[in-house]
């Protein structure tokens, strides 16, 4: 299962936590047409844990980062429109390369581990947040910051008290769609030696299904608490979107 | 004109101010016509000045460069005798009331809050925003449950009249209105547009109305500005000197062939000079009625039957005449009867519409007050003496 080969480096970072057990020999696994063993699981649970953790760490530095970034940059671009399209395109082309060859293309200039993991995923998500961060302000209707600016608000009292309110809405739902995707594609994480979910799938074998449905099954549940923590606290920020017509 | 500079002058207001123009002008791009050019005129303090026109006359670019919305290219504004170049903007724009016909209100703020919007600004104190909001609720006319509410939960005609409790909220000097109520079905914007004058009545600000409706400019201006493209001024006159006696023929065609009958709505039936019919009462001996129907000087040639409290009960034909005593059943029946306050045109209407030569006009107690005819209204459109019967918009009637 540990045989040498492309991922010789896999578990660098996890070295310590993907131990051979005597469990991993057990009938069960043995046969690849099993779809699932819940003996090995319930054994072997605990093994979980540190990616767990470490996949919660990639993806909520990687966002964090990549929000403030993004973010940034959507505010500066929606005061000078000209930045607007080559900061689209920037941010388009980050999101378009393929993320595994992403991590290796980053490998040479920030060596192995978890911050090359990190500036590829957040690179990835500055599209998504950027886009929607300009769409969620330029949807902002004229009327109302024409009503801001005649009672004398200022340009940055209409960005902070009127503009963004306003936005929140589309900024959280790039939040989520950023988030959902950072979660998926930090499985790819382990390549450059960043640990996470991905670690026990290459480490433990990806013929052995069990263990991808334990990893596959914290992350997807992992993306969609994210996904409702993200959802109530955007509902928590705008209630007078709950607020039905007369 | 005479009449509403006496107003301006005799009723100086506290809480608003005059605002001038001078020979302001808005220039867009470094060559290009002007969109406003040299504008000239003077706003006196508590009046409302209407600026109207058709599309790309000037007229919003004008207004909003009292609020520095749209900075002027040369010339200057003063409000109350203060350039308004001297100001920092935003200081300035809270100074003055803003309404436009898309409302703005905020929609992720509560009625309450988007009312208590400039005094926030303005760094009121919580109590004293709480209690200006709370009367504006009441002087709009809005349930107070309602400051709880969000904008989308309120009606197009409830979110105007916010709209316009927010721009009085900190007592402003000037308010700048543009095409507050157009966006708005026309039997609410009539409503809006009563309450508006209602309210000003009370308030009495400086106010810059904007709007392409000659109709509304006339029912709400105590002064109207007609605008002609390129930003210049036709004419700047009261709405019954404008409809009298328009100053070019731009305005001529502006205001529209029915000027006669757009008169006639600014007025009120007391504003004319009424006929008196000779009286009869009930058991009266008819020879008395006939003596005062022979008198040279009479006016109406039918005797009208009324009651003791003079109240009108109807007209006598030839055959009551030839009984004794005044009958108490009269053979014609009184027909349209009109009340002083009357709208003049809705008079004239009620006449035609009768198909009656004479109408009675009764005080607020039903007593007679005199008789209106269709000769008395077309003799008074021929004559001049409309000049005279000048109101502001506030008292002119609006129901």
């Amino acid at each position: 299962m540990t045989s040498p080969g492309p991922f010789a480096a896999v578990g660098e970072v996890g070295k310590g936590f993907i131990q051979e057990r005597s469990s991993d020999t057990l009938p069960c696994q043995a046969d690849p047409s099993n779809f699932f063993c819940w003996d090995w699981a319930k054994e072997n649970i605990d093994r979980y844990q540190t990616p767990t953790i470490q996949h919660v760490e990639l993806v909520l530095i990687a966002v964090v980062l990549g929000f403030a970034l993004a973010f940034a940059l959507a505010l500066i671009a929606h005061r000078r429109r000209w930045l607007q399209p080559p900061l689209l395109a920037a941010t388009g082309v980050l999101f378009t390369i393929p993320s595994i060859a992403f991590f290796f293309l980053l490998e040479p200039f920030t060596g192995r581990g978890r911050d090359t993991a990190i500036i590829a995923l957040a690179a990835f998500t500055l599209q998504i947040i950027y886009r929607n961060t300009i769409v969620g302000l330029a949807n902002v209707p004229g009327a109302v910051k024409d009503a801001a600016r005649g009672m004398g608000l200022t340009e940055r009292q209409i960005l902070w008290k009127v503009e963004l309110p306003l936005a929140a809405p589309e900024i959280f739902a790039g939040l989520q769609i950023a988030m959902v995707s950072t979660v998926a594609i930090a499985t790819l994480a382990t390549f450059v030696g960043g640990g996470g979910l991905g670690e026990p799938i290459l480490r433990q074998g990806i013929d052995f299904l069990t263990n991808i449905i334990i990893a596959g099954g914290i992350a997807f549940l992992m993306a969609i608490v994210f996904g409702l923590i993200l959802f109530a606290v955007q509902r928590l920020l705008t209630p007078w979107r709950r607020a039905g017509a007369a | 004109m005479s009449a509403a500079e006496a107003t301006s002058e005799t009723q100086p207001q506290p809480g608003a101010s005059s605002v001038s123009y001078e020979g302001a002008t808005k220039r867009y791009g470094s060559s290009g016509a002007p969109a406003v050019d040299q504008l000239t005129l003077e706003v006196p303090a508590g009046e409302i000045c209407v600026l109207v026109g058709p599309s790309g006359c000037g007229k919003t670019t004008a207004m909003r460069m009292v609020n520095r919305t749209v900075e002027m290219t040369a010339g200057d504004i003063l409000v109350g005798g203060e350039s308004v170049r001297d100001k920092d903007p935003a200081q300035l724009r809270r100074e003055i009331g803003y309404v436009i016909q898309q409302i703005g209100l905020f929609p992720h703020r509560t009625i309450a809050q988007n009312i208590a919007a400039v005094p926030q600004l303005l760094g009121w104190r919580k109590e004293r925003t709480q209690a200006r909001t709370a009367e504006l609720l009441e002087l709009i006319g809005l349930d107070p449950e309602l400051g709880e509410r969000y904008p989308a939960q309120l009606s197009g005609g409830q979110q105007q009249r916010v709209g316009v409790a927010r721009a009085l909220a900190a007592d402003p000097l000037v308010m700048l209105m543009d095409e507050p109520f157009g966006a708005i079905d026309p039997i609410s914007r009539e409503r809006l547009q009563n309450e508006f004058l209602r309210l000003q009545a009370q308030v009495r600000k400086t106010v810059l109305f904007v709007t392409h409706d000659i109709d509304e400019a006339i029912k709400m201006g105590d002064r109207i500005a007609i605008m002609k493209e390129g930003g210049r001024v036709e004419q700047y006159a009261t709405p019954a000197e404008v409809l009298m006696a328009p100053a070019t023929e731009f305005v001529e065609d502006f205001v529209g062939a029915d000027r006669a009958l757009k008169r006639l709505a600014l007025m009120r039936v007391a504003d004319i000079d009424l006929w008196e019919a000779p009286l009869a009462y009930v058991g009266q001996a008819t020879a008395e009625v006939r003596a005062k129907l022979a008198q040279p000087d009479v006016e109406v040639p039918y005797p009208l039957l009324v009651d003791s409290e003079r109240r009108p009960l109807g007209w006598l034909s030839e055959r009551d005449l030839r009984a004794e005593t005044v009958p108490a059943q009269p053979d014609s029946p009184l027909g349209p009867l009109l009340d002083r306050d009357d709208v003049m045109r809705d008079a004239l209407a009620d006449l035609l519409q009768g198909e009656a030569q004479y109408a009675a006009v009764v005080d607020p107690e039903g007593r007679i007050d005199g008789v209106l005819s269709v000769e008395i209204i077309s003799e008074f459109l021929k004559s001049p003496a409309a000049k005279t019967e000048e109101h502001s918009a506030v008292e002119r009637p609006h129901d």
